[in-house]
């Protein structure tokens, strides 16, 4: 999942998209934006975003998203809460797991 | 050798005969670089400009030798067919960059060359239709020879209309 702090107007889904492709586009040429990415869901209200990438390319793309700092002339920054091959893993999140 | 390097050799090919002139170290390497900029993005252009230079040039032929980190070469060579123009002094022409060989030294590369321009004045001969020219280049083709210091072969008659 991705999380960008905001102040204004959020992005749709389609802007979302675009500011991931321009991205992996400064950071890694044509190749980058070539890369086949899927947001597979999307929250415009908590901003956050499962992605979908080749396993060869998850170095990329979280390295374009890293060094991702604007959009539309405001700050903004890119947090990735979690990462796995299975999509089922990211319905709980062990980062906040309590062992009772 | 730690500091491993890689040396690519291409040729400049146009159709523009005043696309000869464009053929200078500074214009090739921007176009270069410009071009990996685009296909690779800013870590292509940081990856592959450590240790990039133009080392050798031949406006005649239109040979370029360029050289850079084997790490990285392949991103140099994958963004070499995305050379669209040369560039210089305010007056672009169209052109493509043909990848020759790629070596680990300068020497490797000579090699090549020599025997590659042996190739192109054969053909020449062949086509070639005046008897003057053909006595020309036999005289090159005779002549041309690896000799210990750095001698390239004979680059004459090579606007035969072959271009």
């Amino acid at each position: 999942r991705r999380e960008l702090p905001d102040g204004g107007a959020r992005p749709s889904v389609a802007q979302f998209k675009q500011l991931v492709v321009s991205a992996l586009r400064e950071l890694h040429g044509e190749v980058g934006a070539a890369l086949p990415v899927d947001v597979l869901t999307y929250e415009e209200k908590t901003l956050s975003a499962i992605l979908r990438v080749v396993s060869s390319g998850l170095v990329k793309l979280w390295s374009a998203l890293t060094l991702l700092g604007f959009y539309q002339n405001r700050r903004c920054a890119f947090r990735v809460l979690q990462a796995s091959p299975f999509l089922l893993a990211l319905s709980g999140n062990s980062r906040e797991l309590v062992l009772d | 050798a730690a500091l491993s390097r890689r040396y690519v050799l291409c040729e400049v090919v146009s159709e523009d005969p005043r696309c000869r002139q464009c053929i200078e170290d500074r214009a090739v390497g921007l176009a270069v670089r410009d071009a990996i900029g685009r296909v690779h993005g800013d870590y292509g252009l940081a990856c592959c400009s450590i240790s990039f230079t133009v080392k050798y040039l031949n406006a005649y032929t239109g040979t370029v030798l360029l050289r850079c980190r084997k790490d990285s070469y392949r991103l140099l060579c994958s963004a070499l067919p995305f050379v669209r123009q040369l560039e210089s002094r305010n007056q672009r022409y169209p052109c493509f960059l043909n990848t020759l060989h790629v070596g680990g030294t300068i020497r490797t590369c000579q090699k090549f060359l020599i025997q590659y321009n042996r190739r192109q004045l054969l053909m020449l001969l062949q086509n070639c239709t005046n008897e003057e020219e053909r006595r020309c280049i036999q005289k090159s083709l005779l002549s041309c020879s690896l000799t210990e210091e750095q001698s390239q072969s004979g680059d004459e008659e090579d606007d035969d209309g072959i271009e």
